[in-house]
């Protein structure tokens, strides 16, 4: 360690950073410890009195039930249109010298466009051009909040992917083609399974683009909004926990995968 | 050249067609009239909007909405660049890794469920309450914990505070170690090091988080919604709200006076800073 803290230094760099995870935390952690309360009461259950009959309810709760099909087909259109057009974008990006900046600015554009902002314009524009509301809308208005994290998932994991090694592959004779496929996709692909799965939870979970544009089949966030508004039942609480739960296990599993993909990469050096 | 037309001509169609014409419409519709027989715009150029847009307090929101944006992003930053500076520079790769995964989880949870939660926390009778009145510090509930402009500065700050970290972490990881050892050599102490030779060599990265923490709460709704009190207000809920009345040509003035200071900081914030080249590669 070349920089040397003192204890105060460390004191408080730790405690900041364990103040900002806390309030990160605190929240849906406490809402997971309420879904699993059996009283009609927002509160943590004694852990005798831990019960699941809130989860078990959400069987019955049809509205839910069908916004929850609908928002995982929606992520899943989300989320496969996302990756495909982001390696194109990243792709493109790798390729342009002069207009890179310019092109970086324009893939990240939609992500500063207010959700607000972003859901009314093209919900307008969609009415006005006689094009009624329905899964499509959704995936158009989420696509564009998808596209700028997938994009910049996929050009880090092209810092995998050294000049040197296509250059090789150039002098050997490969084709571009035969250059992306053989060396490009594999060295790629854990940020292209990130992207996918990073676009799936962000459509999953949006809410305002959706709020505008969904037609009469609501997507889940919208459902949960209302109901959140109208005087909560324990069943909400069960729903959140369950997509709180979902959504970290699949950003652990992308993180657990980049930790052993550097791994091997270490050792193999 | 002729790959790179072909490979950015389908995200650039998406981003033109389904992002950008539908703002510039909306600019070009915020100079129309509202007819108010048929709820939608009359094709004669009108400012009346922007009139609108300044009477009944309305720039107050504007004002009030630039505060919150302002505050958040200051509040994320005195806790993101510690942070960023122990995944760094302090832990070690494992604990480095776990940081960085608890940072990203919130990022792709849901913020209207997290938002909903600190109801739980803040109300009445909510935990902090309860803990602060069994611990004798308050004999009654502290009613400003929520529905107040607190507990939206709490809610967004929680919501938005990845935004700050990960530029800084990026910036971080630019800094060429010598140059903090030699300033060590030199006799600085750690605060002096921090002040003198970090934090001017990650200006770039504190900059983009500012930003991106601005730009995002500057655009929020939700938490505002779920944790302000009455007349707490936003300038996307203030959209909403105009569009409960269908009056399309001011919530679309609302939108584009919103648009021009959003652009504007998105773009001074790259000239000077470069934010493309926060995302490259060291020694590409």
């Amino acid at each position: 360690m070349i920089v040397r803290e003192g204890t105060t230094p460390r004191i408080v760099i730790w405690t900041l950073t364990v103040i900002g995870l806390a309030v990160i935390y605190a929240p849906p952690l406490y809402l997971l410890g309420v879904s699993f309360n059996p009283a009609l009461q927002p509160g943590l259950p004694h852990f005798s009195d831990i019960t699941l009959k809130w989860y078990l309810a959400l069987g019955a709760e049809s509205a839910l039930v069908a916004a929850l099909g609908q928002s995982i087909v929606i992520a899943l259109a989300t989320a496969i249109i996302a990756t495909l057009l982001s390696l194109g974008a990243a792709l493109a990006y790798r390729e342009l010298h002069r207009g890179r900046s310019l092109w970086f600015l324009t893939v990240l554009l939609p992500m500063f466009v207010p959700g607000v902002i972003q859901g009314l314009a093209l919900s307008t524009v969609l009415s006005r051009a006689g094009v009624k509301a329905s899964a499509l809308t959704v995936i158009a208005g989420h696509l564009l909040w998808a596209m700028p994290f997938a994009f910049i998932v996929i050009l880090t994991s092209f810092a995998a992917v050294k000049r040197t090694y296509l250059m090789a592959a150039d002098d050997l004779g490969a084709s571009r083609l035969r250059q992306f496929l053989d060396i490009t996709l594999p060295l790629i692909r854990p940020g292209l399974v990130s992207a996918f799965i990073f676009s799936f939870l962000l459509s999953f979970n949006e809410f305002t683009r959706a709020f505008y544009l969904a037609g009469r089949q609501n997507t889940l966030p919208v459902v949960l909004f209302g109901k959140m508004n109208a005087g909560a039942s324990p069943t909400i609480y069960a729903m959140s926990g369950a997509i709180f739960l979902v959504s970290s296990v699949c950003v652990v599993v992308v993180a657990l995968r980049s930790l052993l993909m550097q791994r091997q990469a270490g050792r193999s050096i | 050249m002729k790959t790179s037309v072909l490979l950015l001509a389908a995200p650039l169609a998406v981003i033109l067609a389904l992002g950008l014409a539908p703002l510039v419409l909306v600019v070009v519709w915020s100079f129309c009239a509202w007819d108010s027989a048929t709820y939608w715009i009359k094709p004669e150029f009108s400012v009346a909007a922007y009139g609108a847009v300044l009477e009944a307090g309305r720039w107050s929101v504007f004002l009030s909405t630039l505060g919150k944006a302002f505050l958040t992003a200051s509040i994320c930053l005195v806790i993101a660049y510690p942070t960023a500076y122990a995944m760094y520079f302090l832990a070690g790769r494992r604990l480095s890794v776990l940081l960085a995964a608890l940072l990203t989880i919130p990022f792709f949870t849901s913020y209207l469920i997290r938002s909903f939660s600190w109801r739980l926390l803040l109300g009445r009778t909510g935990v902090i309450n309860t803990l602060l009145q069994q611990a004798g510090i308050t004999d009654a509930p502290l009613d400003w914990l929520l529905f107040s402009d607190f507990a939206v500065i709490v809610g967004l700050v929680a919501s938005y505070l990845p935004f700050a970290t990960f530029p800084v972490l990026l910036s971080m990881r630019r800094v060429d170690p010598i140059a903090l050892a030699a300033s060590r050599d030199l006799g600085a102490g750690f605060w002096t090091m921090a002040r003198t030779v970090l934090l001017p060599l990650t200006y770039s990265g504190v900059f983009a988080g500012f930003l991106f923490v601005f730009v995002m709460v500057a655009g929020s709704s939700t938490e505002v919604q779920m944790l302000g009190g009455a007349g707490a207000s936003i300038v996307s809920v203030m959209i909403n709200d105009v569009m409960r009345v269908a009056n399309f040509p001011l919530a679309f003035a609302i939108s584009t006076l919103m648009l021009v200071i959003v652009f504007g900081l998105v773009l001074i914030g790259d000239a000077i800073f470069g934010l493309s080249s926060l995302f490259e590669e060291r020694g590409q």
